[in-house]
């Protein structure tokens, strides 16, 4: 019973998580017409819909008594994607016909005429056939005008990566947040480990005063909330610039291009920001780690010669690798999707936004275009989903077999 | 000469005492073990030397100098653990060539030397395999060769055989016994089993609650030894203890006793300060009791162990005193039997 619950709970969430997941890829894959006209799940099955094409082009003047096409090539030719797959089911029929009512008479009927069944076209006899081809046949040679006609085709799926196309190549916007997204997460992942490693070292094996209570200390500054930090530290950044000013002013000719003013608000800032609200947790994390591994490993190493810095790259940080890496994925994952740091510490220049900054301005531009957004939202998710694939390989169970005892 | 020298060694961890004054001499090429009942600080000892715990007050020399402010690498010590404390990132060859590597030997003479270690053990065909890939033995092996390959002057073992089983300790007991021969390098060893002492040591060292109850070799302290805990602690099955009184001999080394039906005189008495009337043990080997009908020690058998080398009998006299009989014969004693025993004075002991 219990069992089974579980695995309805659990399902339950898969589903929740991974619906809206592809929502977004389908839409992404859309035509901006079926993205605005269907929803996504209408994606998967084929759509009876219906499509205008043209019997033939206007400078096609040649006289013929027989003509033969395909309605899809036809549907085709003025598409670059999405092309129309499928079967014809009807075509509807719009023309006068004579009327059995009133003799001599015509009249005006709409009618869907079927494969196979013969229509009037323009005086001549038009039959398609399912699969798309027609054939227009006239009693003499005729140089009949194009027709326009309204087929109803049962479409299959279709799926196009224009979205994409045009959100990373129309123009830089989405090409510039990646890379400012780069800039700002690789350093403001790197920084961190490194220095909370070296710091979960010593809190866990060098004996020095205070260690305890400092670790307590640094463990119970995960509580600070960022945003309430942000006048502070914002303030501070202002001050840092103002400083960096004067002295690019005295230092440098700056004076003459007016170019001596520091952004407060850049790159750096924000690695600075996301080094210090990220440490106290990869500390806490990897610390606890690193005080699980076998002490007589570390007694070992000693013995052979090594110093505390030896110790540490050459035992420490091989065997942490695990710990090192989800870690890794917590702070990138958490860095890339940050948005309220950035908007209030990351560089306001338009090229210089990140990811989610720019998926914010989007919901102005696009707010229509959905199959954009979404092909920008991908684009951003996919980065953290190819980080963690990467980093799976790193999370190793039994790191530590045969090193001790029942390790 | 003293190859390791311990004077007045103390260690507390914080209010406990864990060692308590030792002073010990450990000769050149010796083969040392230090044995005790769990918690007795014998680790804490051998780690006192490695320089992996500080001391509190004494001193330690090692090969004439005197090492308590040195680091462990600076002691001319290698230390083989208990739980082989292997590093599972590295092949057998870099785990044993870490040290050398650490000194800034050079690649050749790393080389040469991890080569010359593993021939020893002979293991040169597990020189690039991973702990992971390794047996127990293997492992306790390559623990042992990484402490050859420093060349120390004092080869520390910390209960090496305890995480291997039986066949194995066997086994490997009797490599590190040739080892030693062929290395003749001073050693300190661990161990919790009186096995293992008895057969590898030149110098056995019994200690208790920190203290060192005995220093001797295993034959010197196996028959004459200087407490009851020392009496107790080696030999197997256990020494038996009867209560009496002491008769006569008091502040001389033979004592005379009565007790548990038993009048001896001429038994080896081990405390001194004992005089005549005053409750003193009896104590004798399961193994140097004789049955005799005629014999003054009487019981009841309680238990009889047939080990097929070896016939082990438990019994208990008329005041409730167990006590155990044991010899390499076949005997056909059932439980529920009185049997009799005579005593040789000359084998027993008075504590």
């Amino acid at each position: 019973m219990t069992r089974t619950l579980k695995h309805v709970v659990l399902l339950l969430i898969v589903v929740i998580w991974v619906v809206p997941f592809i929502a977004l890829v389908t839409t992404s894959l859309r035509s901006e017409t079926a993205s605005k006209t269907s929803g996504f799940w209408t994606a998967f099955t084929p759509t009876e819909l219906g499509h205008r094409f043209g019997t033939h082009s206007r400078d096609e003047t040649e006289p013929f008594v027989s003509m033969s096409g395909n309605i899809f090539d036809r549907l085709n030719a003025e598409r670059d994607s999405f092309d129309v797959t499928g079967e014809v089911k009807s075509i509807l029929f719009k023309g006068r016909v004579p009327d059995p009512d009133n003799e001599g008479n015509t009249k005006l009927i709409r009618k869907l005429i079927f494969a196979g069944e013969p229509m009037d076209v323009r005086g001549g006899e038009f039959v398609f056939a399912s699969n798309g081809d027609f054939i227009w046949t006239f009693a003499e040679a005729t140089a009949a005008k194009p027709k326009n006609l309204d087929a109803f085709i049962n479409q299959d799926p279709v799926f196009g990566t224009d979205a994409y196309v045009e959100v990373l190549f129309e123009n830089k916007n989405v090409p510039n947040a990646l890379i400012s997204s780069f800039i700002v997460t690789i350093p403001a992942t790197i920084i961190p480990i490194t220095i909370a490693a070296f710091a979960a070292y010593a809190f866990a094996w060098m004996r020095f005063p205070g260690r305890d209570w400092l670790f307590v200390v640094v463990v119970s500054l995960m509580v600070v909330p960022t945003q309430l930090a942000f006048l502070p530290v914002l303030q501070g950044f202002s001050g840092i610039a103002s400083w960096a000013t004067s002295l690019n002013a005295w230092m440098t000719d700056c004076e003459l291009t007016q170019t001596c003013k520091v952004a407060s608000k850049s790159f750096a800032s924000l690695w600075v920001t996301h080094t210090a609200f990220g440490l106290p947790l990869a500390i806490y994390l990897l610390r606890n780690y690193i005080v699980g591994l076998p002490k007589e490993l570390l007694e070992s190493a000693r013995i052979d010669g090594a110093s505390h810095l030896q110790i540490f790259t050459r035992l420490i940080i091989p065997l942490s690798v695990p710990a090192l890496a989800s870690f890794s994925i917590f702070q990138f994952l958490w860095v890339w999707n940050d948005l309220i740091v950035a908007l209030y510490i990351g560089p306001a220049d338009s090229a210089d936004l990140v990811f989610p900054i720019r998926l914010q301005k989007q919901l102005g531009t696009f707010k229509d275009q959905l199959h954009l957004l979404n092909a920008s939202a991908v684009i951003s998710m996919i980065i953290p989903v190819i980080v963690f694939l990467s980093m799976q390989r790193y999370f190793i169970r039994g790191l530590l077999a045969g090193s001790v005892k029942g390790g | 000469m003293a190859q390791v020298e311990l004077k007045g060694v103390k260690k507390s961890f914080g209010k406990t005492d864990v060692i308590r004054d030792v002073n010990l001499q450990i000769n050149d090429g010796e083969f040392v073990v230090f044995v005790g009942p769990s918690g007795c600080g014998k680790s804490t000892l051998l780690r006192l030397i490695a320089g992996l715990e500080e001391l509190s007050s004494g001193e330690i020399h090692i090969a004439d100098r005197a090492v308590m402010d040195l680091p462990p690498s600076k002691r001319g010590i290698a230390m083989v653990f208990q739980s082989y404390a292997l590093y599972p990132h590295m092949s057998v060859f870099h785990n044993m060539a870490f040290s050398l590597d650490l000194q800034g030997v050079s690649k050749a003479e790393i080389h040469e030397r991890v080569l010359a270690a593993a021939k020893i053990l002979q293991m040169e065909h597990l020189l690039d395999r991973r702990p992971a890939a390794l047996s127990g033995g293997q492992r306790q092996r390559v623990a042992i060769g990484r402490a050859i390959v420093r060349n120390p002057d004092v080869f520390l073992f910390d209960e090496p055989l305890s995480n291997l089983d039986a066949a194995l300790r066997h086994d490997t007991r009797v490599e590190i016994a040739k080892l030693h021969k062929q290395l003749g390098a001073t050693t300190v060893y661990v161990t919790h089993d009186q096995v293992e002492a008895m057969t590898l040591a030149d110098k056995i060292v019994v200690l208790k609650d920190g203290e060192v109850m005995q220093v001797g070799s295993p034959m010197d302290l196996f028959k004459s030894p200087a407490n009851e805990f020392v009496a107790g602690f080696l030999g197997s099955p256990k020494m038996n203890f009867f209560e009496g009184e002491l008769t006569g001999g008091a502040g001389t080394d033979q004592g005379h006793f009565k007790g548990e039906g038993l009048t001896l005189s001429g038994v080896r008495l081990v405390s001194t300060d004992k005089s005549v009337g005053d409750k003193i043990l009896l104590g004798i080997r399961p193994q140097h009791m004789t049955l005799d009908s005629d014999g003054l020690l009487k019981g009841r058998a309680t238990l009889v162990e047939r080990l097929g080398t070896e016939t082990v009998v438990e019994l208990l006299t008329e005041q409730g005193t167990s006590f155990r009989f044991a010899c390499p014969e076949m005997l056909d004693i059932a439980t529920g039997q009185d049997v009799s025993f005579s005593i040789d004075a000359a084998r027993a002991h008075l504590f």
